[in-house]
């Protein structure tokens, strides 16, 4: 029997490829209003590593030590991220970060690091994750996000929990460009490009895949 | 008496096919538009010709046109009264086919190439309507004659008169063909929003926008600007119209200040949002490839500025609403912005002294000004000269009372300060009676106005926090003050939101006196004379309302719906107001006024819903082998948000029964495979996980230990089962709750609200993973042996290593961490996989081609159902709210030695009650017949009766292991009644069957094939 299941197995290998959160819905090239540069570059991104961090009671000070000394990161304010390159912490409400890396594997000794301190809690199937750049990136945002995205409100480094269309979504500016990162839900990412692409077609725009898969 | 002949300018003036459209009434130069781009459109099939800038009406009027529409109620000619918004009788079918737009005001709609515009309301045609008859019959169709007339028999009512009332009064037809374009939502922030873009507005903007404020100006027009692009004025030495351009370059050379033109400010709402919709290509033919139709702007603002404006007020007497009498304001708007003779004689009449300004410009557009009669018995001399010397005659404390021609104006009777009457030819005739503030926007808050008698106006009064209002729009009427209050509106709201705003310094404007005194109804008027002119109420409409007793003023406007139109009575509230004033013998602030609610103008539902429609009207979620099943054709239903597979039909399955029985039977005897990842999942961890879960659960958690998992039931504060589902036990203090798919939202917020709100000293941390796993139950006799070739090797999945109610980490795919679980809900040897989502497609295939050679099925939410029922386990109809945990069958499971939530409540005298029903099974004593949930259960031979019910149905299934139907439902002392027959009575779809009362646990009762 066992044998049988071995055989199984080894014929099983080739399939066991992960599937983008965004499969079925986005295709790489040009879409929308044609001519010219395009308005909005939408770069999906599904190798990233992502953790929910949530501080054990009373042990918040202790848990930005002890990330500092593993990772080299803080913990952010409200409202805030902090990021090195593609890695570090975003606030995603009280006591509670999204730690995100440029790879998975980046975040496998983050729960020893932290014991005692917070719980630990892989996401990283559970957002699909989507950069939104491109000269009309805040223009084409604000049809869908309620909060202020102007520079005097919303800067590098602010983030937000937020909903667009209906579906809640995790919001964080990179650059001055503005470059955004955006994390909904993953069963909701076919839902989630229906308003994207429709939001973005009228400035013309280009979906390209990030590092990784 | 004097009679001059005039022609008749209402004759068509269409051009031929072929030949390039004249324009008769277009100035030789001058206004506000592109002489340049002619444009060519059809109005009622007829073709004509405008020039780019025009509205429809401007352009027909350039053509002569001055028949646009049968109004309401009467089907009496109308034409164009005014020249915005407040339009109530230009109102005409624009565009065709699926774009087919009833209601659009003419004076609104910008002319494109092709414009194709229909008359409402008519039949045959414009200029003989057939219903016109129902202005001879005028006496009875008085205000309140719906209710009078048509009160009895009251059946009657919504079969014969209403589509009777509505085929006979009624506006334009929408289009049949959905809306071809697409709509817009977008979300903006500022400090200082500024509503409006005359004067006023634009002096706010400017003062906000040079001390640094973020601004939004919205204007509703396509040219911006106000009066000062529909009058000639002087402004710092220059033209109104150049004042107007130099403060747009300057505003639009400020980045933090965004000019919204073709944008209507509808409503205003709490905490400083606003709506507005803006036009994006209303004015084009279709929208360009990939734009918006409209835009739908919510607005939120530190700040406001209502610099609205004013709406002109028309003079109430006889045949005031024969096509060719028009607004002062609007004849100026025509004559100066758009080079267009509303007439080439005209006459004015006039209450005020800023009507008088239309005599100038009548005169330097080239056309005759035939008299100016003034309701007032003086004026200064300057009015009378100035207008004198134009060549007209000057009839001070004069009034109009009646109007003559077919389908136009064509003369005016006058009566004289010394009671002469007097016939005067005219073509045109301008009303100046004064102007109201709009004070629409500044009354959505439930803020009531307050009257000014200095200026015979309500003029806002307490404005809704962080608003001021300025210019017209707050009674200062002369350009000077609407300049001067803007500026200083504008910057005192830059230094509210901490910026150093400095009110600008007020440029010279041409002197100008604005001093009137209304006259709210002619005496002495022939004919009907018009309040609402939308919806057909007359003078004599308030006069009966006041003999009936509907004085109060929302009486009034209910009885004769006066301002009930479309147009909210923009035109026509105060004078309706101002007659019931004179009648009761009361001052216009006694009967007060009503209230105007949102929108200002109407707005397409289109734009409310934006993106939101047809498939997008709400979210759909979709689980990770999703992609595989529309590859199978599989059959969905929608769960909530998500779209789950229902049952996937195979070649030659004539119907969705025969795929869910070869579903069930494959599961029973092989194996099958459903995705159950719609179930919540939510990871607790913490010091004090366990005792948390102690707390919300009912059942006892102390003794479950590490590696495995229990069902767990919730209960809700008072004592009713809010869900049930699993609780896993990863790590000593590391949990994974499981909570159906219909209630997973509903358990993470009660869970929430327990460990923020009840027990905060809990140390717990909780979030939930319901979207990073996708979650299988492989299910049958041969779901081990399927399995086995699915997790990688090294991890001993036989019973005794691995039991019932087992959960374990694994790994599959050659590393990939996953999750194992020993459940089952189909009562066979079952388990749950849970993968990391990104490889959810991937298990999924991996463990269809594991049990290929074990006949492996995949099996959708009716087979899960199906198996369900047979196992008797309740579900989201047994766990309706209604429900106890004793209801349900569940009490012998409750724990006894702790304390959680429910507990106390659900010991009430009414939920313990020994005649609850309870949940039992019910099978038809006739195998062959079918069983409907929702039936109720009565004695045999019980009359039906609230007193006889006995309990209901709440869930039935064909069994294919048994070969007939059967049921769950709930009745009074169920478990006692074993082997008891009862009718299941269903009414509603002709049902009454004996059913026999038995065990609700159909198959495999005493759990053999579940710990194999």
């Amino acid at each position: 029997m066992s044998d049988v299941a071995m055989v199984g197995a080894e014929k099983l290998e080739s399939i066991w490829k992960p599937r983008s959160a965004w499969a079925g819905y986005a295709r790489a090239g040009r879409h929308g209003r044609t001519g010219g540069e395009a308005g909005i570059t939408l770069t999906l991104r599904d190798e990233v590593g992502l953790a929910t961090l949530i501080v054990a009671d009373g042990k918040e000070a202790a848990l930005d030590r002890a990330l500092e000394a593993s990772h080299g990161w803080s913990l952010p304010e409200a409202g805030r991220a902090a990021l090195a390159g593609e890695e570090g912490l975003i606030w995603s409400g009280p006591g509670q970060w999204l730690a995100i890396a440029g790879t998975r594997r980046r975040l496998d000794g983050l729960a020893d690091a932290v014991t005692g301190l917070a719980s630990v809690t892989d996401q990283s199937d559970g957002r699909a994750l989507v950069r939104v750049s491109g000269p009309c990136a805040r223009e084409m945002l604000s049809k869908g996000v309620a909060i202020d995205l102007h520079p005097r409100a919303f800067r590098a480094g602010s983030a937000a929990v937020t909903s667009i269309a209906h579906i809640g979504a995790q919001l964080w500016q990179r650059d001055d460009a503005p470059t955004y990162d955006l994390a909904v839900a993953r069963s909701f990412a076919g839902s989630f490009w229906s308003w994207l692409s429709h939001a973005a077609a009228e400035f013309g725009y280009g979906v390209e895949h990030g590092p990784g898969r | 008496m004097t009679t001059i002949s005039l022609r008749d300018t209402d004759s068509a003036t269409a051009a031929t096919p072929g030949s390039a459209p004249v324009q008769p009434f277009r100035t030789a130069a001058g206004g506000l538009i592109d002489r340049r781009r002619p444009l060519e459109f059809t109005f009622d099939g007829a073709r004509y010709g405008g020039v780019q800038g025009d509205t429809l009406a401007s352009a027909l009027l350039a053509n002569g046109v001055r028949l646009v529409g049968r109004s309401f109620k009467y089907h009496r000619p109308r034409g164009i009264l005014t020249a915005g918004s407040e339009e109530p009788n230009a109102l005409v079918e624009l565009r065709s086919g699926a774009r087919r737009e009833p209601n659009t005001r003419a004076t609104t709609a910008e002319l494109y190439e092709g414009l194709e515009a229909l008359s409402q309301n008519r039949w045959p045609s414009l200029r003989y309507d057939a219903l016109a008859v129902n202005a001879l019959a005028a006496p009875i169709f008085a205000a309140g004659f719906y209710y009078k007339t048509f009160m009895w028999p009251a059946a009657f009512w919504e079969k014969l008169y209403e589509p009777l009332i509505r085929r006979a009064a009624g506006l334009g037809r929408a289009a049949h063909a959905p809306d071809p374009d697409t709509y817009d939502k977008a979300f903006a922030f500022c400090d200082v929003l500024v509503i409006g873009g005359g004067p006023a507005g634009l002096s706010a903007a400017l003062a906000a926008g040079r001390a640094g404020a973020r601004v939004i100006l919205v204007d509703e027009d396509h040219r911006i600007g106000g009066r000062l692009v529909a009058d000639r004025r002087e402004v710092a030495g220059r033209s109104g119209a150049d004042w107007v351009a130099d403060s747009l370059a300057e505003l639009d050379s400020m980045p933090d200040v965004r000019i919204l033109g073709r944008t209507t400010l509808f409503g205003v709402y709490d905490h400083g949002a606003y709506g507005a919709v803006e036009r994006v290509s209303d004015h084009l033919a279709s929208p360009p490839a990939h734009a918006p139709r409209q835009r739908m702007w919510r607005i939120t603002a530190r700040r406001a500025v209502l610099a609205a404006g004013a709406i002109e007020r028309p003079h109430v007497f006889g045949g005031n609403d024969r096509p060719g009498v028009m607004l002062a304001g609007a004849v100026r708007t025509y004559l100066n912005r758009y080079g267009v003779l509303p007439g080439r004689r005209v006459a004015l009449f006039t209450s005020s002294d800023d009507g008088w300004r239309t005599v100038s410009d009548v005169v330097a557009a080239g056309a005759e000004v035939a008299a100016v009669i003034d309701t007032r018995a003086s004026v200064a001399p300057g009015l009378r000269h100035g207008a004198e010397a134009a060549g007209a005659r000057v009839i001070l404390g004069g009034a109009v009372i009646g109007t003559k021609g077919h389908l136009a104006l064509n003369a005016i009777e006058v009566v004289t300060a010394d009671g002469r009457g007097e016939t005067i030819a005219c073509d045109c005739l301008a009303m100046a009676n004064g102007w109201n503030p709009i004070v629409h926007l500044d009354s959505h808050l439930s803020r009531r106005p307050v009257w000014d008698a200095a200026i015979h106006a309500f003029v806002p009064d307490a404005l809704p926090s962080g608003m001021a209002a300025a210019g017209a729009a707050s009674g200062a009427f002369t350009l000077a003050s609407c300049l001067e209050t803007g500026g200083r509106a504008g910057a005192e709201a830059a230094t509210a939101c901490g910026f150093a705003g400095t009110s600008p310094e007020v440029p010279r404007t041409d002197p100008e006196s604005v001093g009137h005194a209304p006259l709210w109804r002619v005496p002495g008027s022939k004919g009907k004379a018009f309040v609402d002119f939308q919806n057909d109420v007359a003078a004599s409409d308030v006069e009966l309302a006041h003999r009936e007793g509907f004085r109060a003023v929302e009486l009034l406007k209910r009885y004769t719906t006066l301002g009930m139109a479309t147009d909210q009575g923009k035109t026509s509230n105060l004078a309706g107001l101002g007659i019931m004033a004179e009648l009761t013998g009361q001052p216009i602030p006694s009967v007060g006024t009503t209230m105007f609610r949102p929108p200002f103008t109407p707005v397409a539902i289109g734009a409310f819903a934006g993106h939101h429609r047809g498939k997008d009207f709400r979210a759909t979620r979709h689980v990770p082998s999703h992609a595989w099943c529309e590859e199978q054709g599989a059959v969905f239903v929608e769960t909530g948000l998500w779209l789950r597979p229902a049952y996937f039909p195979r070649a030659g399955e004539s119907d969705w029964l025969e795929t869910v029985n070869r579903e069930v039977n494959t599961v029973r005897a092989h194996v099958g495979v459903c995705d159950v990842t719609t179930l919540g999942k939510i990871d607790i961890q913490g010091r004090d996980a366990l005792a948390f879960i102690e707390r919300v659960c009912a059942n006892p958690f102390g003794t479950l230990p590490v590696g495995k998992a229990r069902y767990a039931v919730l209960l809700r504060e008072d004592g009713f089962v809010l869900d049930d589902g699993t609780v896993a036990r990863l790590g000593e203090s590391h949990f994974v709750m499981t909570a159906s798919t219909a209630n997973a939202a509903r358990v993470m917020q009660h869970l929430e609200f327990c460990r923020q709100w009840l027990w905060p000293e809990l140390d717990l941390q909780m979030i939930s993973v319901s979207e990073q796993w996708a979650q299988y139950a492989v299910a049958g006799p041969r779901a081990r042996d399927t399995l086995r070739a699915v997790i990688d090797p090294g991890f001993d999945l036989s019973n005794e290593a691995f039991p019932f109610l087992a959960c374990a980490d694994v790994t599959v795919g050659g590393g990939i961490p996953a999750r194992l679980l020993r459940i089952s809900f189909s009562g066979e040897l079952a388990y749950e996989l849970a993968v990391p989502a990104a490889h959810g497609d991937a298990a999924w295939r991996a463990i269809l081609q594991a049990g290929a050679g074990h006949g492996i099925t995949a099996y959708g939410s009716e087979a899960l159902s199906v198996m369900r029922i047979e196992k008797g386990h309740a579900a989201g109809a047994e766990i309706n709210g209604q429900t106890t945990a004793r209801d349900l069958g569940l009490g012998g499971m409750l724990a006894r030695k702790k304390d959680y939530i429910g507990r106390l409540m659900k010991e009430r005298p009414a939920l313990t009650d020994p005649d609850r029903p309870i949940l039992v099974g019910f099978r038809p004593v006739d195998p062959g017949q079918r069983l409907r949930a929702g039936a109720h259960f009565l004695a045999i031979g019980a009359a039906p009766s609230l007193e006889a019910d006995e309990g209901s149905m709440t869930s039935v299934a064909f069994s294919p292991s048994l070969g007939h139907w059967i049921g769950l439902g709930l009745i009074r002392r169920g478990p006692e009644r074993h082997g008891q027959r009862v009718r299941a009575y269903d009414p509603v779809r002709n049902g009454d069957i004996e059913v026999e009362i038995c065990s609700p646990v159909f198959v495999d009762p005493n759990e053999e094939k579940l710990r194999v």
